[in-house]
């Protein structure tokens, strides 16, 4: 699924001006790092994807789709096709790793004996299988992180977007979930990364798009991180 | 199919993690919906009792004695739609009526030389607020001599009956107000209280409807168990009710027909399924509009 904004600017009241005339495409099955100081307009982007947030100025395509002409319900079903790695995990803490993993697949209505049998697909392939029955206080930050990686990706969708995947996590754990994104890649998903981990950029290259002061600045295939700045 | 049953889930779920909030909510619809009930037996019972009291209302017309007046009056009297039946009494029969009232007494009826009592016309009025028209139109005959009847105790009766009616309207405006505010409110605090989940549910795909129904059910299970137990305790406390009145006040013609109490729950438990239903919706899918709205 391509992902294009045409001349979008996204401002927030009074006059916080969050991404400015954003020009970019993202083709179908690309893997794209989007890089920046805090505050340049990477969450921006990914949130104007899933129509979390609306444009203040320019259009905004998924697939085919203009989002800002969407009905509610068409939403919710372009949502399903795109898994979002939230930077703060929102893992639902009533909820096991199992639970959080099969809610977004009986959300659409999936049958159980199809969401027990790809939950239990995901929790193997991310290494949860042990911690299924836990509740995500009861586990540590990257194995959260997996989890919330292994809920995006139940529904098996076209894109997946992924805030900040390795913050705070060891050298070690990073280069896990990178390498789980790459596989993840590597089956036809378009994956786009916001992530600050220059480690990260340059050891797994792929298209480098820089934001600053919510402009794209530089976009680059097969790109370093080099951000000044950005310590 | 597997919608539904997640849906059922996710309700249980509501229901059992905010158990403290939801139990509340069950007690305070209990109580209103018995109010409701209550009130609606007091206005059936004071109807009931206006209504019996109506069916015994008679209008008496004397009349100068002569049989020609008697059917003249009586005439007059059947073409009214308000009167249900029409009938001549004699003097003899008034007589007749006299001694079997005075039962031991009545040979003191024979000391009489003749019969002093006059004839009349005997009314049987559909409603007592028609009474005083009849009346009115009767007086002015020129056959009658005079009209007598209890119907300014009857229109009083019904004047008290209207009141308590419009009073249990009262009431029962109150009461179901009340029994909606507590649910909306349950609904939002608990919709409040997940409210991160919701907005994870919504942008990870889910639709509203999703959303909203386990919060629907959960309205509607509250108000529904809330009518229903209301009406148990209804069926109970009515039937000790009657019992213990009956005993002490036996003049006293209560509603015993258990149909109607019967009817009542059913009219409880429908009210309770609607009410539930509609305040749930009103507060899940406000707040579910605003959690879903683009920035």
């Amino acid at each position: 699924m391509e992902i294009r904004f045409a001349g979008v600017t996204k401002q927030f009241p009074p006059d916080i001006v969050a991404i400015q005339d954003i020009f970019l495409t993202i083709s179908k099955g690309e893997f794209v790092y989007l890089v920046g100081p805090t505050g340049s307009g990477k969450t921006t982007i990914l949130r104007t994807v899933t129509r979390e947030l609306l444009p203040t100025k320019g259009q905004v395509t998924v697939g085919d789709v203009n989002i800002r002409k969407m009905s509610s319900y068409d939403l919710a079903y372009l949502r399903r096709d795109i898994g979002v790695v939230f930077q703060d995990f929102r893992l639902l803490p009533s909820l096991t790793v199992y639970e959080n993993i099969a809610f977004v697949q009986e959300d659409i209505g999936v049958p159980p004996a199809d969401v027990k049998k790809r939950t239990n697909d995901v929790l193997d392939r991310l290494g949860l299988w042990r911690r299924r029955f836990l509740y995500p206080e009861q586990i540590s930050g990257g194995e959260q992180q997996r989890a919330a990686i292994g809920r995006a990706i139940a529904n098996s969708p076209s894109v997946l977007l992924a805030d900040e995947p390795t913050g705070n996590l060891d050298i070690h754990t990073a280069e896990e979930i990178m390498q789980l994104l790459l596989s993840i890649n590597a089956s036809g998903t378009t994956v786009v990364v916001a992530t600050h981990n220059q480690h990260i950029v340059d050891a797994y290259k792929q298209r480098v798009v820089e934001l600053r002061k919510g402009r794209i600045v530089r976009d680059e295939k097969k790109g370093r991180y080099e951000v000044d700045g950005d310590l | 199919m597997a919608t539904f049953r997640y849906i059922l889930r996710d309700t249980w779920r509501l229901l059992s993690r905010h158990w403290g909030l939801s139990l509340l909510t069950l007690l305070t619809s209990v109580a209103v919906f018995f109010l409701v009930g209550v009130s609606f037996l007091f206005v059936l019972n004071t109807r009931y009792l206006v209504a019996t009291v109506e069916g015994d209302l008679v209008v008496q017309a004397y009349v100068v004695n002569s049989p020609e007046a008697l059917e003249t009056v009586a005439r007059k009297a059947s073409t009214y739609d308000s009167v249900s039946s029409v009938r001549i009494v004699t003097s003899d029969e008034a007589l007749e009526r006299l001694r079997a009232r005075l039962g031991k007494q009545a040979e003191a009826v024979s000391l009489l030389d003749e019969n002093p009592l006059p004839p009349s016309v005997e009314i049987q009025v559909k409603r007592a607020v028609f009474a005083s028209v009849i009346v009115r139109e009767l007086i002015s005959m020129p056959e009658v001599e005079d009209v007598v009847y209890a119907g300014a105790v009857v229109e009083r009766l019904e004047r008290i009956s209207s009141f308590v009616a419009r009073l249990s309207l009262v009431i029962l405006f109150i009461s179901m107000a009340s029994a909606s505010l507590v649910l909306f409110n349950t609904i939002r605090i608990s919709a409040y209280g997940r409210k991160e989940e919701i907005n994870t549910m919504l942008l990870v795909g889910a639709t509203r409807n999703f959303v909203i129904f386990p919060y629907v059910f959960q309205g509607v299970i509250l108000g529904t168990c809330g009518a229903l137990i209301s009406a148990v305790f209804l069926w109970f406390s009515y039937g000790f009710a009657i019992e213990t009145l009956q005993r002490s006040l036996p003049f006293l013609d209560l509603l015993t027909d258990p149909g109607v109490i019967l009817r009542l729950g059913a009219v409880l438990v429908s009210a309770g399924v609607a009410v539930g239903w509609i305040c749930s919706w009103l507060a899940a899918s406000r707040f579910i509009r605003l959690a879903s709205r683009s920035h």
